[in-house]
């Protein structure tokens, strides 16, 4: 549940999503579910020539499990609340 | 586990040419879309045929061959969007992304004439009436979430399994073994159908008893009250 609160936090900043297939789009965090399911809007495909009909995409749905990375904002990462958070996580609360 | 795209051609035989949905299993319909083209990888495209999303899978089947239909489980689905760039494709269409198996020769398997449905990657499915595209959307979101990745229920058996060998180990014991049945053979007897007739008719003998009991009561109660007055 530590992603998924994180990522909640992360609605409305741009975002960079990894696909297992070497898909990256970049675009909105519009929502984010209990499975990672990630929203995006205003979507672009980072590597242009290698998928040119994914130009055309606008908003996506992509499927928690098909993520391989997030890239985040640098300033989209609050490293103490991370770390109290982390640590709750680790014990269990 | 991934299955991807594969042939469906189970319709209903009353002539209305739908889907058989796997309803047992709780599978069922969340959306109908008639006169929809699909488009599969770079093959040509395919129409008339409708849309079938139901809570597990996108079917979809064609309206003239009713030997032709193609089904995909969310499961399989990695992303899904609305494409409306004319470049992109001809017409506004739900472009899909398909999960398949990693293949060392995928380069050159989508540009082969023979249709070879699981190696299929893409799919778009193409609306004549492109103003339905945002509610198609929807309904795929919907039904993505409800189909998240069996992952849970895995760990879960993989849990009971480790409790089951627990309580065999347990059991092991001989004096346990004991106590086991013990608890187990009062409650076969009790769930006995000549045990609940002998014990219903005490407690009904014993409810009479107390009524007639209270009703003495009251009535001396009574009688004492008409005394004092």
């Amino acid at each position: 549940m530590l992603f998924f609160s994180y990522f909640k936090d992360l609605v409305g900043q741009e975002v960079t999503v990894e696909l297992k297939n070497d898909l990256a789009i970049r675009g909105t965090l519009h929502s984010v579910d209990q499975y990672l399911n990630i929203k995006l809007e205003n979507t672009r495909v980072v590597d242009q020539d290698k998928y040119p009909h994914m130009l055309s995409v606008r908003n996506c749905f992509i499927r928690g499990s098909v993520v391989r990375y997030v890239q985040l904002p640098p300033d989209g990462v609050d490293v103490d609340l991370l770390h109290d958070a982390a640590r709750r996580e680790a014990r269990g609360g | 586990m991934v299955v991807g795209l594969r042939e469906f051609t189970l319709r209903t035989e009353d002539g209305s040419g739908k889907p058989v949905l796997d309803e047992s299993n709780g599978e069922e319909l969340k959306q109908v879309q008639p006169s929809v083209a699909i488009v599969l990888g770079n093959r040509p495209v395919e129409s008339p045929g409708t849309l079938y999303i139901t809570s597990r899978k996108i079917i979809w089947l064609s309206d003239v061959d009713m030997s032709k239909g193609y089904a995909v489980d969310f499961l399989s689905i990695s992303l899904h969007a609305v494409s409306r760039d004319p470049e992109a494709y001809s017409s506004p269409c739900i472009y899909t992304q398909i999960d398949v198996e990693e293949d060392e020769d995928e380069s050159d398997t989508e540009s082969t004439e023979v249709l070879d449905l699981p190696k299929i990657r893409e799919m778009r499915l193409v609306p004549s009436d492109s103003s339905q595209l945002d509610t198609l959307f929807d309904v795929f979101c919907e039904c993505a979430e409800l189909n998240p990745e069996p992952v849970e229920e895995e760990e879960e058996n993989g849990d009971s399994w480790v409790f089951g060998a627990d309580q065999m180990d347990v059991r092991g014991g001989g004096e346990e073994d004991a106590e086991w049945q013990m608890s187990q053979s009062p409650t076969s007897v009790i769930g006995h159908t000549n045990g609940d007739e002998g014990l219903a008719q005490p407690m009904l003998e014993l409810q009479i008893n107390d009524q007639r009991f209270e009703d003495a009561e009251e009535m001396a109660h009574d009688s004492e009250s008409k005394d004092h007055h």
